[in-house]
């Protein structure tokens, strides 16, 4: 919403001196966010209004004319084609040093010495978008040059004097206005301008309407919940026209064009109290009888911007006996208008319920002034000054016009008046600091409060009408009205005082935060974030089957409706995306996944709803070109992770019955990642003709674990082992074996076969056709110790030759020389 | 004896100082201290030849001596080195500028887990716990159980992501809805932060992201007030952008917090001077806060004539974005290894 400098004025005293600028920052400190200011002269300098003296054809151009024209001071000679020019016409120079949008778009640029087609130009002679005035000079085409003729001011006159540009505009964000219904006019918006800077406010009260008798006006009210207070009273004598200058003025500083003298008064009862009204042209309005009533289910409706909309049953109109005449408080119909035949008229005033109209604006994509106003919930109070305001321009501006009716007035239910009761010790108690009691209370006095005050620092404190439709209920709701215009800057900045007790920890997070820290600074992942939704495309790539994933009923990204239940397949598609770039990609990611078959929270305390699960999982990738066997680096990184945790994992082959869920696993590069006998993850790399689908040539390994489940595991105490002081023996053996044996398990054979046996390593595999189909060759070190004396040859012999035996029997293991 | 000890020795200090490099060196040694042929084993080689008291007395000459030129041989040797040594400059010269050509990695964390942990910490450090709630929230939690009753604009299909199937389900789109949850399950005294995920359904381009991150606070207890809150922020404005940092508070309506601010940081980047970042205002944008709103206390069960408190809600990809210069928020969410590998 824009304000107007000028017209706060008329309410309280501010000095000139005292910038729009600094109106605005204290505005926004205090009340609402200023997102700017405008001052209406600014871009005006160096453009004055001047006279076309002659004009000649161009002797290069069909279109262009060469022009004389009078700029006060001096003729200067400007090359110009506007399609209205003509001898005589008085029109808007920028001179030479004037800062124009060139064609009324781009950025501004600074007028210079031209030559056009060979011939000299001073100047331009503009349009009006080219002077940023084009609210006040609608163009009928493109080349029209705005038409000054009607002024009196002589050629030189700077523009902004001739148009009275002398004011400025404060543009507040309408975001920042919607508990505070009182601020949608100037009077509201100077009270607390006022307020801020201490100054007397004074608004004079529009008299009482003097009832006339020439015509009959009824009004019935079928549903005074959305309607709690209506007002009208019909004016006869009206003699459409445009409105007086000044008003224009008002209008167009605050962003409204004017259109004629009733509809320019309603505008400016709007934009002054806050309240809107209509004004309908009596003759239209069937026996003179208002019904505010329920729109019939399906009825059709033409608003005066032309529209055609389709209306349900919810929504409220003001209509007569035989048809709808307008929807209340939104806009008015196309046939009930002002037009300049109108010669009676009837001004409505009325206060709307805000759900109603903020609902039925929304659904029909109908916003307005009005509509912005009556969904803040406005105060009743206000129709009425409303109306006498009305009543009051009209009389004033439109000569021979007279009240033609008495005055109607619904309203059933007058509210009571709203009272907090509360204390200054509460008050300090909640903003942390001693408050000056005078200043507090003539902060709330004038923000129109009344006060009472009672013993120990109790307060009692009338809320203002307009204050308490919506905006303030509770004493919390005082602590912001004073805390706000003493300023925050002057509320000290302490601590909380709390126990030192350490704060409980949350495992999950815990265990995160030490993985990624993990990943990232030890074993070189770089972290990603992935959105929570996926494509069904992509899944279907991949074979996934999302018959179990949850959907959003309204994805902005319609291509990614899906809601992930694995961090997995986003994750290969990050590979895809950076192979192009990178010869290596090692990524990770935390994050939910949400599963619909698995119970999850509460929906409610008292509610035996619950949520779906969301674990926090760890999802890894891992492809390098080249690399054939990505799985190794991965189980490498995911054993390190583990080893760092103190937990002790182990990866094993996974069972098939997993394969169908996951169809675009390599069957057989698959495996469990299990601690103390739970599965806690799994990790495997893309199936090759999965990566052949989704173009991604290299082999691609990735992982994901459970956290919620990791984090249930408690990690073992790391424990000391004194330093031998007996030499380690290490035997080297290399074994040809068939090649479905685990090394895991020939592992565990050997470490099993004597205590003197520390460590079996394996250092080297080899597979390849001289070993035959089905073989593979293994190696390993073989570390003997003990502890209390230094081993001898034919000790270390006995061991070794039962770890050939057990190598050979077990594992059908041909021992290599 | 005597006179020829007094010969060797002098023959060696005269042959030791021509010496410049190391092989002569070794030779010199050869010469004199050779087991086969050097000239102070043949003189030892002599003393069996003297008689009992004369040979004692020689023996002790003769391996004081031979200690002593040893020491000398040894003391050249150390000047060959320094010699040699102070050639380094020359003969092992290295661009230093070069870079290292064998394989090098480092890993790295996404620059909003970076700032929520340097937040975490400072927290942690305050005695906050640190916690989460689910994503996928009940519109109870998300909306009515923080003052947002059922026809509040803030609820409207355009803002909020809901669940297909169940309508009383929402992609939380703050991490407030954990506000009640924490009344509920932990009470009171409560001092905590809930770093995570929220979602809008908003279209995304640089400014704006349907996906993204905040850091919600929440303090309750008996005496807890604005200016505890106006402390908190200057708290994390000091630890995140530098001690000096100002902050200002102005009023902004949130249903949950009454009174509800928006917080300014003192543009880090002009030092409030103005410039393109802060839009020429000197001030950026940055906590939004407030006091809890006695409703939300009693649907938390804390009695809100005993306790009172404050809450406010970083949004974590504006600090990181301040923090790092990062123009478009859609980067987070980029998978772009460009991006990711500068933090």
């Amino acid at each position: 919403m824009k304000i107007s400098k000028k017209w706060l004025q008329e309410f309280v005293f501010l000095p000139d001196s005292l910038s729009a600028e600094e109106l605005g920052k204290e505005l926004t400190l205090r009340t609402v966010e200023v997102e700017g200011v405008e001052d209406q002269a600014k871009n005006l300098n160096h453009i004055i209004v001047a006279q076309i003296k002659s004009i000649e054809k161009h002797p290069n151009a069909d279109k262009l004319r060469v022009c004389q024209v009078d700029a006060g001071v001096e003729i200067v000679q400007i090359v110009c084609g506007g399609s209205n020019l003509e001898v005589g016409m008085k029109v808007v120079l920028a001179k030479i040093g004037a800062t124009v949008l060139w064609h009324g778009q781009g950025d501004p640029i600074i007028m210079e010495k031209a030559t056009l087609r060979g011939v000299d130009s001073y100047g331009m002679i503009c349009t009006s978008d080219e002077v940023g005035l084009l609210a006040m000079f609608p163009k009928k085409d493109d080349h029209e040059v705005v038409d000054l003729t009607h002024l009196k001011d002589k050629a030189g006159t700077p523009l902004a004097k001739a148009l009275h540009l002398d004011d400025v505009s404060i543009e507040v964000d309408n975001k920042s206005l919607s508990n505070r219904p009182d601020l949608w006019g100037h009077i509201g918006m100077a009270r607390e301008v006022a307020t801020i800077y201490h100054k007397k406010f004074t608004v004079a009260t529009p008299p009482e309407i003097k009832a006339g008798s020439e015509m009959k006006l009824s009004v019935t009210v079928e549903d005074a919940t959305l309607c709690p207070r209506y007002m009208a009273v019909a004016l006869s004598g009206i003699h459409v026209e445009a409105s007086p200058g000044w008003m224009q003025k008002r209008l167009e500083a605050c962003g409204i064009r004017p259109i004629n003298n009733i509809v320019d008064i309603t505008n400016y009862v709007m934009l002054e109290i806050g309240q809107p009204c209509h004004a309908f042209d009596a003759s239209k309005i069937a026996e003179q009888k208002i019904i505010v009533r329920r729109a019939k289910e399906a009825e059709k409706f033409v608003t005066l911007d032309q529209k055609e909309h389709t209306l349900t049953s919810d929504m409220l109109m003001i209509a007569d006996g035989e048809k709808s005449l307008a929807l209340a408080g939104i806009m008015g119909g196309l046939h009930s208008g002002i037009n300049e035949n109108t010669t009676s008229i009837v001004f409505e005033s009325a206060t709307f319920e805000a759900g109603s109209i903020r609902k039925t604006s929304t659904r029909l994509g109908l916003r307005t002034d009005s509509s912005a106003r009556f969904e803040k919930s406005l105060d009743p109070v206000n129709a009425l000054l409303a109306l006498r305001r009305l009543v009051e321009l009209t009389l004033q501006i439109c000569k021979g016009s007279a009240v033609a009716s008495p005055v109607v007035d619904l309203y059933p239910k007058k509210p009571g008046a709203k009272i907090i009761a509360t204390s200054f010790e509460f008050l300090e108690g909640k903003i942390g600091m001693s408050l000056d009691h005078k200043k507090v209370v003539d902060i709330l006095e004038r923000l129109g409060f009344t006060i009472e005050k009672g013993k120990k620092g109790a307060l009692k404190i009338t809320v203002p009408s307009w204050r308490a439709t919506k905006d303030i209920s509770i004493a919390e709701d005082i602590v912001e009205e004073v805390i706000r215009i003493i300023g925050y800057e002057n509320v000290p900045s302490t601590l909380p005082v709390f126990s030192i007790t350490p704060p409980r920890q949350n495992s999950v997070k815990v265990l995160e935060r030490k993985i990624k820290e993990l990943l990232a600074l030890e074993s070189c992942f770089t972290e990603t974030y992935n959105y929570s939704f996926e494509s069904p495309e992509w899944l279907q790539k991949l074979g996934v089957d999302s018959s179990l994933h949850l959907e959003l009923e309204n994805p902005i990204a319609k291509d990614r409706p899906l809601i992930r239940r694995s961090l997995i397949p986003n994750l290969i598609e990050n590979v895809e995306s950076n192979l192009h770039r990178f010869d290596e990609i090692k990524m990770f990611e935390t994050g939910r996944v949400y599963k619909i078959e698995e119970a999850g929270e509460r929906v409610e305390a008292k509610d035996d709803g619950l949520l779906p699960r969301q674990d926090t999982y760890l999802g890894l990738v891992y492809a390098k070109k080249s690399e054939t066997t990505p799985f190794f680096v991965l189980s490498k990184v995911i054993a390190d992770v583990f080893a760092r945790l103190h937990v002790a994992v182990e990866i094993i082959p996974a069972e098939n019955e997993s394969f169908a869920a996951t169809p675009f696993v390599h069957p057989g590069r698959f495996a469990f990642l299990k601690v103390a006998g739970t599965i806690v993850g799994r990790m495997s790399e893309l199936h090759p003709s999965t990566a052949k689908n989704l173009g991604i040539s290299q082999r691609l390994a990735f992982g994901e674990i459970n956290l919620n489940i990791l984090s249930d595991h408690q990690l073992e105490e790391v424990s000391y082992s004194p330093l031998s002081v007996y030499p380690d023996v290490v035997r080297d053996i290399a074994i040809v074996l068939e090649k479905n044996v685990m090394h895991a398990n020939l592992v565990a054979a050997l470490r099993s076969v004597d205590p003197l046996i520390v460590s079996v390593e394996l250092f080297d595999v080899y597979e390849g056709e001289r070993l035959g189909e089905n073989k593979k060759s293994m190696a390993y070190h073989i570390t003997y110790r003990d502890t209390q004396k230094t081993l001898t040859t034919a000790e270390v012999d006995d061991v070794h030759k039962k770890v050939l035996d057990t190598l050979q029997k077990n594992f059908a293991a041909e021992i290599r020389k | 004896m005597q006179k020829e000890l007094e010969n060797l020795k002098k023959n060696f200090e005269s042959q030791i100082k021509q010496i410049t490099n190391f092989l002569a060196l070794e030779d010199l040694e050869q010469k004199f201290f050779s087991r086969k042929s050097g000239a102070f084993t043949e003189l030892m080689k002599g003393l069996k030849d003297l008689a009992d008291d004369k040979r004692k007395e020689a023996g002790l000459l003769l391996n004081t001596l031979k200690a002593e030129l040893e020491n000398n041989l040894q003391h050249k040797k150390s000047e060959l080195e320094m010699a040699s040594m102070g050639d380094l400059a020359r003969s092992e010269s290295i661009d230093v500028t070069q870079p290292y050509l064998g394989e090098t990695a480092k890993g790295h964390l996404n620059p909003n887990t970076i700032i929520q942990y340097q937040l975490e910490d400072l927290f942690a450090s305050m005695g906050f716990m640190v916690w989460d709630g689910p994503e996928l929230e009940s519109d109870y939690y998300n909306f009515t159980a923080l003052n947002i009753p059922p026809d509040h604009p803030a609820r409207d299909m355009q803002d909020t992501f809901y669940v297909k199937g169940h309508s009383d389900w929402v992609m939380r789109t703050q991490t407030s809805s954990f506000q009640v949850r924490a009344m509920q399950k932990f009470g009171v005294p409560l001092k905590l932060i809930v770093p995570g995920r929220c979602f809008r359904n908003e279209s995304t381009d640089p400014r704006h992201e349907h996906t993204f991150y905040q850091m919600e606070g929440l303090v309750v207890g008996e005496k807890i007030t604005f200016a505890d809150m106006k402390g908190v922020f200057q708290a994390v404005a000091d630890h995140l952008y530098g001690v000096g940092t100002k902050i200002r508070l102005m009023p902004k309506l949130y249903p949950f917090v009454e009174p509800g601010v928006r917080g300014e940081l003192s543009c880090f980047i002009c030092q409030g001077k103005g410039c393109r970042v802060c839009k020429n205002s000197g001030w950026l944008e940055a906590m939004p806060g407030g006091m809890v709103h006695p409703n939300v206390l009693r649907e938390g069960g804390i009695d809100p004539e005993k306790y009172q408190g404050f809450a406010f809600g970083f949004g974590l990809n504006r600090l990181s974005m301040l923090k790092y210069g990062i123009e478009d928020i859609r980067l987070f969410q980029s998978g772009d290894l460009r991006f990711l590998q500068q933090f």
